[in-house]
C-alpha cells in the first residue's frame, strides 16, 4: 500500500498545508498584536492624562499604573527646567534600563515622539534585568502626559509590558494550527493509502470521540487532582487519604459486600426456580425479577421511605416505632439488594440454564442424594456464574448514587461524598479523587470478572437443550423456596404500588386523605425537566444507536493498527463509576479548547458515550453471527462500505440496533450519578428533580414524577418489543 | 449478456500472514504467477489450506497480496477494492441477503450502480431466466432448496455483467446429483456468455469436467498447470499425479531415456519401458513409476511385472476395481472387460502387467 509515489505526494501536500497553515498563523499573530497594542495605547494615553502634578501623589499614581496591565512596570517622566525628560517616579528597574540604554534609536524616537504628543511603542522587544516578579521579554509603551494648553507636555508616561497576555493567545492559535495540520494529514492520508477512506475515517472519526470524550475527561480528572492554585501538589491526595474519607471508602466496600451476597443470594434462589424447577408460574416470576433493573433512581428508596422511613406508613404508622431507622446501612442493602438482584438473576439464569442436566442425572443414578448432587454437580458448575453474579453486583453498588443520596442518613460512601465535596464544599479536585479512590475497587472487579471468572468457565453451550429436567429440590425445599421468591415477589409490588398510591395522598406521614391535586401541581412543576430530559434523551438515542453500531462493525470487521486501545477506550465509561464521568466531565469541558459546562451537548455526548459500551457488545454479538460473506458479496457487487452498512449490516441486526437505541433511551431517562453534576438551569433532568421533591418532602409530586418516569420507560420497551417482533425470519434465515 | 473478454493476469504474487504466536510469518501463497486467457476458464484445485482461496480473494480484492501484481485486461488492480473491481463471486456459502427476496437479491448489483429501474426489472428477469428461476423471484432465500440458492448466487453475480466471475467452491454444499448438474449449468452459462472465469474446488472430478485449464496447488506453491487431460496423464509430480486420480507407485531405477520421452527403467530388476518420463530424469536416477488403474492389466501369475493376490473386488457397474496386495502395497487395478475370464477371485495369485505406452516416470520426492 505503501508506495514512494504516494508518500512523495504526501510530503508535497503536506509541505504546502504547513505553511498556510504556519501564514495564516502568523498574520492572525499579528493581527491580534496589533489590536492588542492599539487598545492598550488608548489605556495607557487615556490614563497618563490621569498624572496628578503634585510629586508625592505622582508616586502613588504610578503605583495604579500597574494595575493597568498585568505583570507590567512604569515610570514617570516630568520635564525639567532644561527641558529634558528625566525620572520622577516609578519602577526603578525600568528606570536603570532606560538610563543606560538612552541611546537606543528606539528611546529617543519614543522619547521624540511623546514631544510630540504622540504614543509610541518600542519596535524591539527588552527584557527587565532583575527586581521581583522579573516578568521576561515585553514591550515598551511611551504616552504622553500633556498640560493644561494641550498643546505641550508637561510628562511622560513609560510602561513596559509583558508579553504574556498575548503569548496565552499565541498558544491557543498555535494550538489550533497544530489540530488543523493533524486533522488534515490525518484526513488526508486515509483517503490517500486506504483501500476502504469509509472504514478509516469511522475508524478516525470513533478514535477521535473516544479521545475526546472519554480519555481526556478522565485525564483531565487524574491530572487535576495533582494540582493546587496552578502548580503541582500532593495537597488534595493528602487530605484524601485520611480517615475521614477512607471511612468512607471501608463504607462503600462494606455496602457493596453486602449487597452482592444478598443480591446473589436472592437472585439464586429465583435463577434456580425458574431454570431448574418444576415450578409452575416461572414466566411471571422471571418477569418480576427483572422489573426492577428498569425501575428509576430513586422510585425504590422513595417508596422504602414511604414504608419505612420516620413517619413511613409501617414502621409509624402500622407498627408504631419511633426509634427505629431505615436511613443507613440495613436501608441501603435492602434497597440495592431490590434495585441489583435482577442482575444477578439474569447471569444466574443463563448459566444454569446451559448446564446439562444430564450431568445431574448421572450423578443421581451412581446413587448421590439430590443434596449432594446439587452440592458436587450444580453448584460446581454453577461457581463461575455465582462469582461473576456476585462481582458485577458489587460494582453496580459501588457506583451507585442515587440510593445512597436519599437513604445514607449518616453513613457515609464514596459517591455520595465525592457530590457533597463537589456541590456543598466546591472542591472540585476533591471530588475527583474520591472518585478515582472508588475506581480501585470498581476496576479490581470489573477486570476479575472479565479476564478471569469469564475464563474459568466450564459451561459449554451444546445448543441442545435439555428436555426434560430432573427435579434437585425435595418437596419442602420447593415449597421454602417458593415462599421467598412469593415474599420477594409480594415486596416488590408493594414498592412499586406504594409509589402510585403515593400520588394520591395528601401528605404522606401526616394527612392520608385522598387528593388528585398532587397531579397538576407536580407536572406543572416538573413539566420543564420532563421535557429536557426527553429531548435530550430523544437526541441521544440515534446518535448513540448509529454510532454502536458503527463501532460494532469496525471492531467485528476491520484489522487497524490500536484496534484493541479503540475497543478498551470505548468499553472504559461502561467499568467507570458514573460520578467520575460527571465530574471529569465538569473538570475537562468547563475550559477552552472544549467548552461545554451548562449546554445541552455535553449532557447528549455524556449519554452517548455513556451508553456505547453496552451498544458496541449488543451490536457485536449480533455481527459475529452473520455470515461474512454476505457483507463481501455486497461489496463484490459494487457497493461501497458506507452502501453495505446502510442496506446489509443495519437490516441484519437492526434487533440489536433497536434494542441498543431503546437501552440508551431508558439509561438516559434514569441517568443520575454522572447528569446530576452536567446540569443547569438551561436543562434540568427529571431524575434530579424527583431527588429535589424527595428532599423538600414533597412525598406526592416526587411519586407523580417518578410513576411518570416509569410509565415512559415501561412504554419506551413496549415500542421496542413491538418493533423488534416481527424479526423472527430474518433471524432465522441470517443462521442458514 | 455477452461482453468483450478479458484476460487475468496473476503475476508473482505472495501472500504472508503474520504469525502472532512463532517468529516465522504463513506463507499463504508464494510466487503464484499464471494468467487466464480470456473467456477461459481456469479451475484452481488443492487440497484445503494450499492457498486457492486466498488466491481468488486476492483476484477479487478481498485480500490485498503482499507481494506481486494482479491485472484484469491490461488494467493493473493490485490496489483496487472489491467494489471497484469488475469481478462478481460466487460464494461457498452463497452471501445471500436474507432480507431481501431473490429478485432483490439478484437486482442489488444494478441498485448500487444505479440503473434505470425498467433496465433493472429487464436484466432481473433475464439473469433468472437463465438460472431457471423465474418462478421464484418472490421468494425470500431462506425458503429455497441449496440448489436454488446456488442458481440465484449465480445470477446475482452474472446481472451485473462481471468481466471475470469467480467461484468459490460453489458446489461444495449441494448433494452429488446437484452438484453434476450445476457444473455442467456452470460450464454451460459460461461458454454461453464467453466470460473469463476462475473456479477454486478441492474435488478433482470438478475440476477435470470443468476447467479449459487446471491450476494444481499444495503449501501456497503452485504444483502444475495445464489441460486437465495433461494433468491427468502427465504429472509432473507424484503429488499431482495422487491428487487427480487412482494411482499406483513403483519404485525404480532409471536405465536410459528412450526415443520419442519413453524410458527406459528396472523394477526390483526387470525391465520395464516408460512411454513418457517428466523431464530432468537421467540414468542411475531414483524415480518413481506411475500407473493408473486402467493402464495396468491382470494376467496369470508370473506373466507380469508384479506378483501378487486379489485382496477384493469391487463391482462398479461399468467395470471391476480389483485390488492386488503386492510387494508394493496394494494395487489398484480397473478392469473394463467384465468376462469372466478376465476376473479372479479373491485370494487367488496373479501377476499384474503395464500397459508400457500409459505409465509415466516421476522423480521421487517426498511430498
Amino acid at each position: 500500500m505503501l508506495d514512494r509515489k504516494k508518500l512523495a505526494r504526501l510530503a508535497l501536500v503536506a509541505i504546502a498545508f504547513i505553511s498556510a497553515d504556519t501564514w495564516i498563523y502568523s498574520s492572525l499573530r499579528g493581527a491580534f498584536r496589533s489590536i492588542m497594542s492599539d487598545t492598550r495605547f488608548k489605556e495607557i494615553t487615556l490614563f497618563a492624562k490621569t498624572a496628578p502634578r503634585d510629586a508625592a501623589a505622582q508616586a502613588d499614581w504610578i503605583k495604579g499604573a500597574a494595575d493597568l496591565l498585568a505583570g507590567s512596570r512604569s515610570v514617570y517622566l516630568a520635564v525639567e527646567a532644561s527641558g529634558e525628560l528625566a525620572v520622577a517616579a516609578g519602577d526603578q528597574n525600568l528606570a536603570a534600563l532606560l538610563r543606560t540604554d538612552a541611546e537606543q534609536p528606539d528611546f529617543k524616537k519614543g522619547i521624540d515622539s511623546v514631544r510630540y504628543l504622540e504614543p509610541f511603542v518600542s519596535t524591539k522587544e527588552y527584557s527587565l534585568a532583575s527586581g521581583p516578579g522579573a516578568s521576561g521579554s515585553g514591550r515598551i509603551y511611551f504616552a504622553p502626559v500633556p498640560d493644561d494648553s494641550g498643546a505641550d507636555i508637561r510628562g511622560a508616561l513609560v510602561i513596559f509590558s509583558a508579553a504574556s497576555e498575548t503569548d496565552r493567545f499565541d498558544g491557543l492559535l498555535l494550538g489550533l494550527a497544530v489540530v488543523a495540520l493533524v486533522i488534515f494529514l490525518a484526513i488526508y492520508s486515509v483517503l490517500a493509502f486506504s483501500r476502504d477512506p469509509a472504514m478509516g475515517f469511522a475508524i478516525l472519526g470513533l478514535f477521535a470521540i473516544v479521545a475526546a470524550f472519554v480519555a481526556y475527561p478522565l485525564f483531565e480528572a487524574l491530572r487535576l487532582t495533582f494540582v493546587v492554585k496552578g502548580a503541582f501538589s500532593l495537597g488534595i491526595w493528602k487530605e484524601i487519604l485520611t480517615p475521614r474519607y477512607l471511612e468512607a471508602l471501608w463504607g462503600s466496600v462494606r455496602l457493596g459486600l453486602w449487597t452482592a451476597t444478598t443480591s446473589t443470594l436472592v437472585g439464586f434462589a429465583f435463577a434456580f426456580l425458574v431454570e431448574r424447577s418444576s415450578a409452575r408460574g416461572k414466566k411471571f416470576i422471571s418477569t418480576m425479577a427483572t422489573l426492577p433493573v428498569i425501575s428509576p433512581p430513586f422510585s425504590l428508596t422513595l417508596s422504602i421511605i414511604l414504608l419505612f422511613g420516620n413517619n413511613g406508613l409501617i414502621s409509624r404508622q402500622l407498627l408504631g416505632l419511633s426509634h427505629f431507622t431505615i436511613y443507613g446501612l440495613n436501608g441501603l442493602v435492602i434497597v440495592q439488594t431490590i434495585g441489583m438482584f435482577p442482575i444477578a438473576f439474569m447471569t444466574l439464569s443463563s448459566v444454569l440454564r446451559a448446564i446439562d442436566s444430564t450431568v445431574e442425572d448421572a450423578a443421581l443414578d451412581l446413587g448421590a442424594s439430590r443434596l449432594r448432587t446439587f452440592l458436587t454437580i450444580t453448584l460446581p458448575l454453577a461457581m463461575p456464574g455465582v462469582l461473576s453474579a456476585w462481582l458485577l453486583v458489587f460494582t453496580n453498588s459501588l457506583a451507585d448514587f442515587a440510593n445512597p443520596l436519599l437513604l445514607s442518613g449518616s453513613y457515609r460512601v464514596l459517591s455520595t461524598e465525592a457530590y457533597m465535596e463537589v456541590t456543598g464544599r466546591n472542591n472540585l479536585g476533591g471530588g475527583a479523587a474520591l472518585s478515582l479512590l472508588l475506581l480501585l475497587p470498581t476496576l479490581t472487579a470489573f477486570f476479575a470478572q472479565r479476564y478471569w471468572i469469564t475464563r474459568k468457565s466450564y459451561v459449554t453451550v451444546t445448543g441442545k437443550p435439555s428436555t426434560r429436567l430432573t427435579e434437585l429440590a425435595s418437596r419442602p425445599v420447593l415449597i421454602g423456596l417458593l415462599a421467598f421468591v412469593g415474599f420477594c415477589v409480594v415486596f416488590i409490588v408493594a414498592l412499586y404500588g406504594t409509589i402510585v398510591a403515593g400520588c394520591f395522598v395528601k401528605n404522606w406521614g401526616i394527612d392520608y386523605s385522598f387528593t388528585l391535586s398532587n397531579i397538576p401541581e407536580a407536572l406543572s412543576r416538573g413539566w420543564k425537566a420532563i421535557v429536557d430530559t426527553v429531548t435530550l434523551a430523544a437526541i441521544a438515542t440515534p446518535i448513540a444507536g448509529l454510532l454502536a453500531m458503527t463501532a460494532a462493525l469496525v471492531v467485528v470487521r476491520a484489522t487497524f493498527f490500536g484496534k484493541r486501545l479503540l475497543e478498551a477506550l470505548i468499553m472504559t465509561p461502561f467499568a467507570v463509576p458514573g460520578t467520575l464521568i460527571g465530574i471529569a466531565y465538569i473538570l475537562a469541558f468547563n475550559k477552552p479548547p472544549i467548552l461545554l459546562v451548562g449546554t445541552a451537548a455535553i449532557i447528549v455526548l455524556n449519554y452517548v458515550v455513556r451508553e456505547l459500551p453496552v451498544g458496541l457488545e449488543t451490536g457485536a454479538a449480533s455481527l459475529r453471527q452473520i455470515d461474512p460473506a454476505i457483507e463481501e458479496a455486497a461489496r463484490d457487487l459494487g457497493a461501497d462500505t458506507p452502501t453495505v452498512f446502510r442496506t446489509i449490516v443495519l437490516p441484519l441486526i437492526r434487533p440489536a440496533f433497536i434494542s441498543s437505541m431503546s437501552y440508551t433511551f431508558v439509561r438516559s431517562m434514569t441517568a443520575v450519578s454522572a447528569i446530576i453534576f452536567l446540569i443547569s438551569a438551561r436543562w434540568y433532568h427529571l431524575t434530579v428533580q424527583i431527588y429535589n421533591f424527595s428532599e423538600l418532602l414533597r412525598f406526592g409530586w416526587a411519586s407523580v414524577l417518578a410513576t411518570t418516569l416509569i410509565i415512559i420507560v415501561l412504554a419506551a420497551f413496549g415500542l421496542m418489543r413491538l418493533l423488534v417482533r416481527d424479526e423472527g425470519l430474518t433471524e432465522k434465515t441470517i443462521s442458514q | 449478456m455477452s461482453q468483450n473478454s478479458v484476460s487475468v493476469t496473476v503475476r508473482d504474487v505472495t501472500k504472508r500472514f503474520k504469525n502472532t504466536k512463532g517468529r516465522e510469518d504463513i506463507f499463504a501463497v508464494r510466487n503464484s504467477d499464471f494468467v487466464v486467457a480470456p473467456g477461459e476458464l481456469v479451475t484452481l484445485l488443492g487440497p484445503s489450506g494450499c492457498g486457492k482461496t486466498t488466491t481468488l480473494r486476492m483476484i477479487a480484492g478481498f485480500e490485498l497480496p503482499s507481494s506481486g501484481r494482479i491485472l484484469i485486461g491490461e488494467e493493473d488492480v493490485t490496489l483496487l477494492p472489491p467494489n471497484l473491481r469488475d469481478t462478481a463471486t460466487v460464494f461457498q456459502s452463497y452471501g445471500l441477503f436474507p432480507h431481501m427476496n431473490v429478485a432483490d437479491n439478484v437486482a442489488y448489483g444494478l441498485r448500487v450502480r444505479k440503473l434505470p429501474r425498467a433496465e433493472i426489472e429487464t436484466k432481473v428477469r433475464a439473469a433468472l431466466g437463465l438460472v431457471g428461476l423465474s418462478e421464484l423471484a418472490d421468494r425470500a432465500p431462506g425458503r429455497l432448496s441449496g440448489g436454488q440458492q446456488q442458481r440465484v448466487a449465480l445470477a446475482r453475480s452474472l446481472v451485473i455483467e462481471p468481466k471475470v466471475l469467480l467461484l468459490d467452491e460453489p458446489l461444495s454444499n449441494l448433494d452429488a446429483l446437484l452438484r453434476e448438474q450445476m457444473r455442467i449449468e456452470i460450464r454451460r452459462i459460461q461458454k454461453s456468455l464467453g466470460i473469463t472465469a476462475v473456479y477454486v474446488t478441492h474435488d478433482r472430478v470438478e475440476a477435470m469436467s470443468l476447467s479449459d485449464r487446471v491450476v494444481v496447488m499444495k503449501d501456497g506453491i503452485i504444483r502444475q498447470i495445464g489441460v486437465p487431460s495433461a494433468i491427468y496423464s502427465e504429472p509432473d509430480s507424484c503429488f499431482v499425479a495422487g491428487f487427480v486420480g487412482k494411482v499406483a507407485f513403483f519404485p525404480v531405477r532409471v536405465e536410459s531415456a528412450g526415443e520419442g520421452g519413453s524410458a527406459n527403467c528396472t523394477l526390483s530388476g526387470k525391465a520395464i519401458r516408460a512411454g513418457s518420463a517428466a523431464a530432468g530424469l537421467k540414468g542411475g536416477d531414483e524415480a518413481t513409476l506411475m500407473a493408473r488403474p486402467e493402464s495396468l492389466r491382470l494376467a496369470d501369475a508370473g506373466e507380469g511385472a508384479v506378483d501378487g493376490r486379489v485382496t477384493a473386488n469391487v463391482y462398479l457397474g461399468s467395470s471391476v476395481e480389483c485390488f492386488v496386495g503386492t510387494d508394493y502395497g496394494e494395487i489398484l487395478v480397473q478392469i473394463d472387460d467384465l468376462s469372466a475370464s478376465r476376473l479372479h477371485a479373491e485370494g487367488a495369485a496373479v501377476s499384474i502387467a503395464f500397459d508400457e505406452e500409459r505409465v509415466r516416470l516421476l522423480p521421487t520426492r517426498a511430498d
